[in-house]
């Protein structure tokens, strides 16, 4: 079958799956998981085939013809989209089933199918316009995803922060592709490389699409979305509907040709995206919050490899940019991996425990072993250590870095500064891991927790086991998926096509094969001299304190202290401290809190100054008509004095 | 010589050979203080001796536990195989396995800090959170060193880039990896080894809870950890690719012996640092790496 056949087949299982939703939960997961496998089975097929796909048939929507077209690099976010619908659709039927929330399953699965349904839509249309349709139906879908706990007032705020920056992205993007068409006489969208003219629109594209890929400064709305979405939405949002704004961005530095600066500025964006969102991660006292301010991190490794593939290519197409790309691209379909593994399972904990506060958490590792070994699996994926898959995107990035430093260009000393961050980089989020995994799964329980802490199901383990599996495999065998990069390689940029070097990749598998063959076997080795040495057990060393609590052991806040502590100049923690005082202290407390540095010292105020200045504004209009009789009068004048003005010259 | 052979070859050379170095500094130490000090072969009697005995473990711990320290010792190990040998190169030797080294480091740590916060105690949180943190410091550094070597062999493979000197800026380089092994490796000024309060620790006290084969584990990691530093140490500086290879390996052993040696002078004549020095401390060997990278920089061939 070709690709169209799978994409039509996809796209009748989520329609199919909208009007199961609402009667037939088992209609409906049997359908989306359809639509979802079909869509997989057509990026499979363009990638491995070669041809691009196109359709062009005679409808007419809005009065532009429809046109479909799955070359490389849609087809590969296609791949990423259908593994992260297929693994979230089967999540959520047991984790937001219909007996625990009858009111909101129903249409949540129905708007899960329409962001699905509309993300696919955006990736396969070359249609300027329905683009812009697709993008915004499937930013609505999310808002009523995200806000499916709408009864809590921090879902209903967070909900409306996302759906007012998606629509400031929105104008820039109707900005970008109205001036597109105008200048092009058409909707049609395909590579323009050599209209230079278009050059300065694609600042247009870096604020709108960077709004929903979370750069930051512009990643304002993500944390409060992905803290409060249910969890299976958070694992589409970061995993997937973030890289549709990497995918606008890879998409039109592909097809139009870019300013000067453009290269620069994206990898600069990427730096600071990386160190600082790693940064305020780290000062996250909420599971999901932190996870979600990795997002901003894993989207800076991406910025900061497309950027320098963009200034190689001003640079004569340099080797070292196609190193560069493929880590960027890699580390996409990575992070939409291992960060779908880690929301699932921080969603297990959630639905185990009931709260995302990491401080009253602990020891969880005990009733549930299968989500903390999978969560620490995506751990040291996310963390970009060998053998797993966030390493060998980093390492290509890296690669890619080294030998620009190694060219001696100008942009060597632009590399110099990226990779000395990108090491910075891994080390915080190592860091930041070992916080959340130590804190949440390892010692004690800190709070006496309720008694229904269980496992998750099979239906929610399942998944998390599929996406477990992926980030091993890439980390094993990168070789295999280096095809599958080539293409998208070289439908961002034909020049591409060839002479990509893979060499590495196929020693690189080897050796990490190798790694986690010596790893098992050492570890059962140790395993079975500790049991046959004997082991005997006591209680952890306390000093000989007499009297010790589980609440005595390291808090995340603290844990993150030192390193939180050097970043004080931008997360600004707040820190609410009763200490104790007198001969004989009584009470003592202490509260940290990080606050949303870019969104409360710098939206916020402007937001105010702009109510501010429209109540000033407002003052004209106040319902006594013989004011507006004197505005009018005043009308007049002007416009006499400016006709005698004119009729004078 | 076949393929295996070889490895297996160096494999025993690093791991037999780890546990002498800090027998050497500490030996160094006890004839500064004027004390006769223990044998140089203590930490093989102390290995030797754990590896047998039975293990206590805390009811709090998961087998992570266990596994880390057996994950960290392999990651070690696995770097320790990544670093070539004068001209006779390494035993794996790719494109990029510079960058494979540092975070095959940093799995250790990681392994390592996950085992140690599963105890529950406040004072391996406290190690675990001081080993973390101050490894960033060192890390950029580590990348810049790795940077350094990059820009004068036009290399990213460890085998290629160690085997020239460091030229102009190798006493930069040098000095900067050094205060990055004293850090890594929990000497003075950054950690003191033969502390006695659980508060003031930074690496001893994440190995608290430890005991039996696993501490063998641990303990013999921290040896092979300190032999890797110093003999990148020589490499980075010395032009040990250029020589013979017999002549190769007796400087690279003198050499290795001058850094424990300097490492135990060090311990004896510096007191700690203060926690709140340490990052300050860690950012001057940072900025002496960022500066070597300037001067191969200007000095280097385009």
């Amino acid at each position: 079958m070709t690709p169209g056949w799978w994409l039509l087949i996809a796209g009748a299982g989520l329609v199919a799956g909208i009007l199961g939703a609402f009667n037939s939960p088992r209609l409906w997961l049997a359908a989306t998981l359809t639509g979802a496998g079909a869509a997989f089975a057509a990026a499979v097929e363009m990638l491995a085939g070669g041809m691009t796909w196109d359709w062009r048939p005679a409808f007419v929507i809005g009065g532009e013809a429809l046109h479909l077209q799955l070359d490389g690099l849609s087809a590969f976010f296609l791949i990423l989209l259908a593994v992260l619908g297929g693994a979230g659709t089967l999540y959520s039927s047991g984790y937001w089933s219909d007996k625990a929330h009858p009111d909101s399953a129903p249409p949540g699965r129905a708007w899960w199918n329409g962001l699905l349904l509309n993300m696919g839509f955006v990736l396969v249309c070359a249609n300027g316009l329905h683009f812009l349709i697709a993008w915004e139906i499937f930013t609505v879908c999310a808002y009523f995803l995200i806000t499916r706990e709408r009864q809590r007032p921090a879902a209903r705020a967070a909900g409306w922060l996302y759906l007012a920056s998606s629509h400031v992205a929105m104008m820039f993007l109707f900005a970008f592709f109205a001036l597109l068409a105008a200048r092009t006489g058409s909707w049609e969208l395909g590579p323009l490389r050599d209209h230079a003219g278009l050059a300065p629109l694609f600042w247009l594209a870096l604020i709108g699409f960077g709004l929903k890929a979370g750069i930051f400064p512009l990643h304002i709305w993500l944390p409060s979305a992905h803290a409060n979405a249910p969890s299976h939405v958070s694992a589409m949002l970061s995993g997937m509907a973030l890289k549709m704004g990497i995918y606008g961005l890879m998409r039109f530095t592909g097809w139009l040709p870019t300013p000067h600066l453009a290269g620069w500025v994206v990898a600069a964006l990427g730096v600071v995206s990386a160190v600082l969102g790693v940064a305020f991660a780290l000062g996250q006292h909420d599971l999901k919050r932190l996870l979600a301010y990795h997002s901003v991190e894993n989207i800076g490794i991406i910025l900061i490899g497309l950027g320098f593939a963009m200034i190689a290519v001003a640079h004569g197409h340099a080797a070292w940019g196609q190193l560069a790309l493929a880590g960027a691209l890699l580390h996409v379909w990575n992070h939409g991996l291992f960060k779908a593994l880690l929301f699932l399972g921080a969603g297990s904990v959630l639905h185990a425990t009931g709260t995302r506060e990491m401080s009253r958490l602990g020891g969880l590792w005990r009733a549930m072993p299968w989500t903390a070994s999978l969560f620490a699996l995506g751990a040291t994926a996310i963390a970009g250590l060998p053998p797993l898959n966030g390493f060998v995107s980093e390492w290509l990035v890296y690669l890619g870095l080294f030998d620009a430093v190694s060219a001696h260009g100008s942009a060597g000393i632009a590399a110099i500064l990226a990779a000395v961050s990108l090491g910075v980089t891994g080390a915080l989020a190592l860091a930041c891991f070992v916080k959340v995994c130590g804190v949440v799964f390892l010692g004690l329980p800190r709070r006496e927790l309720a008694e229904h802490v269980h496992e998750c199901g099979w239906r929610m383990r399942l998944p998390m086991l599929a996406l477990g599996a992926a980030c091993v495999a890439i980390g094993l065998a990168p070789i295999l998926f280096w095809p599958a990069l080539a293409m998208a390689a070289a439908a961002w940029d034909p020049a591409l096509a060839v002479a990509l070097p893979s060499a590495p990749l196929v020693t690189l598998g080897a050796f990490h094969l190798a790694l986690a063959a010596v790893v098992i076997l050492a570890a059962a080795f140790l395993w079975r001299r500790v049991r046959h040495n004997g082991v005997g057990r006591a209680g952890t060393w306390d000093c000989g304190y007499a009297a010790p609590t589980p609440r005595m052991q390291y808090t995340a806040g603290s844990f993150a202290g030192i390193i939180t502590g050097w970043f004080a100049w931008i997360l600004r923690p707040q820190r609410h401290a009763h200490l104790p005082g007198d001969i004989f202290p009584a009470h003592a407390d202490f509260a940290e809190h990080t606050p949303e540095t870019v969104l409360e010292d710098v939206v916020e105020p402007a937001g105010s100054l702009v109510l501010r200045f429209s109540a000033a504004v407002r003052r004209l209009q106040h319902g006594r008509v013989q004011s507006y009789i004197f505005y009018l009068l005043l009308g007049l004048a002007a416009l006499a004095l400016i006709a005698v003005m004119g009729g004078a010259k | 010589m076949t393929a295996a052979g070889d490895i297996l070859l160096r494999l025993a050379a690093w791991l037999l050979l780890a546990p002498l170095l800090p027998g050497v500094i500490n030996k160094v130490k006890a004839w500064v203080a004027g004390r006769r000090g223990p044998p140089v072969l203590q930490l093989y009697y102390d290995l030797a001796k754990l590896w047998r005995k039975g293990v206590v473990l805390s009811t709090a711990v998961s087998p992570a536990h266990v596994l880390g320290p057996a994950v960290a010792w392999v990651a070690l190990t696995g770097a320790a195989l990544l670093l070539p040998v004068g001209q006779a190169g390494a035993a794996f030797s790719f494109r990029g396995d510079a960058l494979v080294f540092v975070y095959l480091l940093a799995f250790a740590r990681f392994s390592i800090a996950l085992a140690a916060l599963d105890t529950g105690s406040a004072f391996e949180g406290m190690g675990v959170a001081r080993e973390v943190s101050y490894a960033v410091l060192a890390e950029a550094a580590i990348i810049a060193a790795l940077l350094t070597l990059c820009v004068q062999s036009g290399s990213v493979s460890l085998a290629t880039m160690l085997a020239p000197s460091a030229g102009a800026g190798a006493a930069l380089l040098a000095a900067g990896l050094f205060g990055v092994l004293l850090a890594e490796n929990c000497r003075v000024p950054f950690d003191d080894p033969n502390t006695h309060l659980e508060l003031t620790m930074v690496h001893e006290v994440m190995v608290l809870d430890h005991s039996g084969p696993p501490l063998a584990a641990i303990l013999h990691g921290a040896s092979l950890k300190l032999l890797i530093f110093a003999v990148l140490l020589a490499e980075a500086v010395l032009p040990l690719g250029k020589l013979a290879l017999l002549p190769a390996i007796g400087a690279l052993v003198a050499s290795v012996l001058a850094v424990a040696v300097v490492t135990g002078l060090v311990e004896s004549l510096l007191a700690r640092l203060a926690f709140r020095r340490v990052p300050l401390l860690l950012t001057t060997s940072f900025l002496l790496c960022l500066f070597a990278l300037l001067v191969a920089w200007k000095g280097g061939v385009p």
